[in-house]
């Protein structure tokens, strides 16, 4: 077909002396069909190389500075940390070879495992940790504690780091190995000198897969080579923790913003894993015998209908109950993720469900018929007379999407007057940083999600907090709450834990510092010829391979 | 010719500056910002107020805009918010497949539509005619995406012939850059091809009915001499202004094709720009558009000297 363009037998004028000759033309287009129906194409790749669809796209690489759980996710494959949580969430050395502690847990010493090099050559130093650990203690809300009780670092050697506090941190280990953002990461020191309020730029870790830079195209893919000198742990891999044996030399994260585009990736063999298919389209993936589908994050997330305390009618206690004694969880949940029931379950706790401080104690008020009526009477006593409820509403993200839908309509049925402001979750971002009042351009609801690997204790969860001024948006303020915080950082065993939380659950049911939502899950989709998947709050690239 | 061409290229420099002010000014009161996405959505609002001073957002609108201005006077773009990757880079890593795509589209929509057009003109009232018009209608109804999903499930997924998405640099071989570009390339170019198919057919059909089109029957000039030597030319001026308004339209229907087929190209770095509220990336993606529209339009009114002698600039 080529030559036969290039001779000018297959189009020319019709008024010229080379006209198009019909046989000419239909030889030329069976060449074509032949051309395209003679071979399929072949997508097979190398057993060395994992194609894999993330659940956003990367826009950077800090998960010191940000708090994304796709910034995370590469992250943890690049740097590691001195100790890492396992799959519960018990931590083990390793970055480090272990550590002493006092009695009192004021005096922790750290060191490091022999032959560690960054992905430029360099030895892994004290100083890179304690300069790593600096830049993590501004950003995170442990290391912000830990801080606030810090006397001193000291390095007596290149393989030594001391932490010396005056208050007891008996909880240091779950912070410098826990897998929620911000994690604390182990950079060289010129990185980790950065300011913890902006982005890192430079990307040399001692992780078990380099980045690579040069082919990085931000919003398409993202490539990360195995990095040769890595020496896995001898210990098996769990989450965080163990030996990260790397089957791959290349993991090639491939940036699909379409959710169809990506399903049909997947099913055409372009892809070997995609992190999280939207529940509409897992039937399909179900139907294919190249794939296998199933539940990715254990932890799940949980949905929040966060309520701005600062101004009425929403000040006033009785009218955030009235809101939760109307709040029907399985409408939300069916909404969010369809009636998969495998996929969600209602959830009367600001606890995750499965895990050791989960507790329903205090959350009556989201169980049983919903009272429309009492919920009404209450907001009567509350002094509610019909002012507009701002409801954010992020469109362009479906969980908040159906969310919101759910809440207008909600609101109305208990007599509230909804204004409901569409927007997009950048606008929602601004918004609900307003305190302002919300006829002034603030907000009285807006909606999200936490993961539940963020919420199995007090630590990571910044939206438990309530702390007032200070607290995530909202700012509901609790002292109840807060002594619970307090009680469950100063806990020395689970007992003690799992006391603690009871009373946390109790004083932000009371407070209604949010509205949870329900408890919900998420698919993974890999490639029957890829193997080793496991399920995590993130995705586990080590121990994976492909045939 | 020559001094007009000068001037048109100078004129760009304002209509830029215009574009300039014009973009930056939209960021500026578009609410949402990058420091509340860096952040994530589990940072506390004193984190996020850190990051907005620390990225300078909290500076005057004057004193960002005259930095911004200063630095692309002296050809720097900037660098990325998030990725700290040279705006510049980022548009040189996107270059090739957006005009992969738009050269494909043109070459495509151009190579039939234009004979499209001049038939149905040709043959006006018959099953030809209402055929190419049919089918330019449901260009100008049928959504990108829909056209693309329905694409890439047939001859991607159900018949295997080509990838559903991604793209491969022409400097890996023809053959699978083309493969990847086909399917975009005719979601993207059924607009265009319908815009082009109903100019074409209405100029042709008021050319085909003047005094020098029958002179040229009386004088026993054959049909496709008439339709492609006389009639065409004589009807080129106007298909010719479509084609560059059309590229506007075109410009648009990247940014939906680049996504559908995930084409890493400037479509998709702009959406996920605004979506990051990335601003130098926005400002500096837009700014390059504009440049490349006016280019096209200069290139357009250039092309009318061609086809009709009796303009001259």
């Amino acid at each position: 077909m080529l030559a036969s363009l290039r001779h000018g037998s297959f189009w020319q004028p019709l008024g010229g002396s080379n006209i198009m000759k019909r046989r000419t033309f239909l030889g030329s287009t069976a060449a074509l069909g032949a051309t395209l129906a003679a071979p399929r194409i072949s997508f097979a790749q190398s057993s060395r190389v994992l194609r894999f669809v993330p659940q956003a796209n990367l826009s950077s690489l800090d998960a010191v500075a940000g708090t994304q759980y796709v910034v995370r996710n590469a992250a943890v494959m690049i740097w590691e940390t001195l100790y890492g949580v396992d799959s519960n969430f018990v931590p083990h050395p390793q970055m480090a070879e272990g550590h002493t502690v006092n009695a009192d847990f004021t005096d922790w010493t750290f060191k490091l495992r022999e032959g560690l090099t960054w992905h430029d050559g360099e030895k892994v130093t004290s100083r890179d940790v304690v300069a790593s650990i600096s830049r993590w203690m501004v950003r995170d809300t442990m290391g912000q504690r830990m801080k606030a009780s810090l006397d001193a670092f000291e390095t007596p050697d290149d393989r030594t780091v001391r932490i010396r506090l005056n208050k007891p941190f008996p909880k240091m280990l779950f912070a410098i190995g826990k897998s929620n953002a911000p994690v604390c990461l182990i950079m060289p020191e010129r990185i980790a000198k950065t300011d913890p309020f902006q982005l890192i730029k430079e990307y040399v870790g001692s992780g078990p897969m380099k980045f690579n830079a040069a082919e990085w195209v931000p919003g398409s893919k993202a490539i990360f080579e195995k990095f040769g000198a890595y020496q896995p742990r001898a210990e098996k891999a769990d989450w965080l923790s163990g030996g990260k044996v790397m089957n791959f030399d290349r993991i090639e994260w491939m940036i699909i913003p379409d959710a169809a585009t990506a399903g049909a990736a997947l099913q055409n063999g372009e892809v070997d894993w995609w992190e999280n298919p939207i529940s509409d389209l897992v039937p399909l993936l179900r139907k294919s015998a190249k794939l296998n589908v199933d539940i990715g994050d254990p932890l799940g997330n949980i949905g929040s209908l966060r309520i701005n305390h600062l101004h009425p009618p929403f000040n006033d206690p009785r009218a955030r109950r009235a809101v939760l004694m109307a709040l029907s969880q399985t409408d939300y949940m069916q909404a969010v993720v369809g009636d998969d029931t495998n996929l969600w379950k209602t959830c009367p706790s600001f606890f995750t469900p499965g895990t050791a401080l989960y507790t329903e104690e205090g959350g009556e008020i989201l169980k049983g018929k919903r009272d429309y009526e009492g919920a009404k009477k209450l907001l009567k006593e509350a002094g509610y007379n019909g002012e507009k409820i701002r409801l954010i509403v992020a469109t362009d993200v479906g969980i908040t999407k159906a969310e919101g839908d759910v809440t207008a309509d909600m609101l109305a049925k208990i007599g509230m007057n909804v204004d409901y402001v569409a927007t997009d979750w950048g606008t929602t971002g601004t918004i609900r940083a307003k305190k302002d009042a919300p006829s002034a351009g603030g907000w009285n609801i807006f909606h999200t999600w936490h993961a539940g690997a963020d919420c199995i204790n007090p630590a990571p969860y910044t939206a438990l907090d309530a702390g007032g001024d200070k607290a995530w948006f909202g700012w509901p303020k609790s002292d109840a709450v807060q002594k619970g915080i307090a009680d469950w950082y100063a806990a020395p065993d689970l007992a003690a834990e799992k006391k603690a939380a009871v009373d946390i659950n109790k004083a932000s049911f009371d407070n209604v510092t949010y509205g949870p939502t329900g408890f919900f899950l998420q698919y993974t989709s890999w490639n029957k010829n890829v193997s080793g998947v496991v399920k995590s709050p993130f995705p586990v690239f080590w121990g994976v391979s492909k045939s | 010719m020559f001094a007009y061409i000068i001037r048109r290229v100078l004129a760009t420099v304002p209509v830029m500056a215009i574009v300039a002010l014009l973009v930056f000014s939209l960021l500026y009161i578009a609410p949402g910002d990058p420091a509340t996405i860096i952040a994530g959505d589990q940072a506390s609002p004193a984190d996020i107020e850190h990051i907005r001073v620390s990225l300078g957002l909290d500076r005057p609108f004057l004193v960002r805009f005259g930095s911004w201005v200063w630095d692309v006077v002296h050809g720097d773009l900037g660098k990325s918010i998030f990725t700290n990757l040279p705006v510049t880079h980022m548009i040189a890593q996107r270059i090739e497949p957006t005009v992969s795509l738009m050269l494909i589209t043109l070459v495509l929509s151009l190579a039939l539509a234009i004979p499209l057009g001049v038939v149905a003109a040709w043959k006006q009232g018959s099953w030809i005619d209402r055929f190419a018009m049919v089918l330019s209608t449901a260009g100008f109804s049928v959504p990108v995406f829909v056209i693309g999903y329905v694409l890439a499930y047939v001859f991607g997924l159900t018949l295997e012939w080509v990838p559903v998405q991604g793209y491969t640099p022409i400097s890996e071989g023809i053959w699978p850059w083309f493969q990847n570009l086909i399917m975009p390339s005719i979601a993207l170019g059924l607009i265009y091809m319908a815009l082009i198919a109903r100019i074409t057919r209405a100029t042709m059909l008021e050319v085909l009915s003047q005094d020098y089109v029958r002179t040229a029957r009386a004088k026993g000039v054959g049909q496709r001499g008439i339709l492609f030597v006389h009639a065409l030319k004589n009807a080129a001026v106007p298909i010719i202004t479509i084609i560059g308004i059309g590229f506007a339209a075109l410009i648009g229907g990247a940014v939906v094709t680049e996504s559908v087929f995930a084409i890493p190209g400037l479509g998709r770095l702009t959406v996920d720009a605004i979506l990051r509220r990335d601003y130098p990336v926005i400002q500096g993606v837009v700014l390059m558009f504009s440049f490349v529209y006016v280019l096209v339009n200069l290139g357009v009114d250039l092309l009318y000297t061609l086809f009709d002698p009796r303009i001259r600039y």
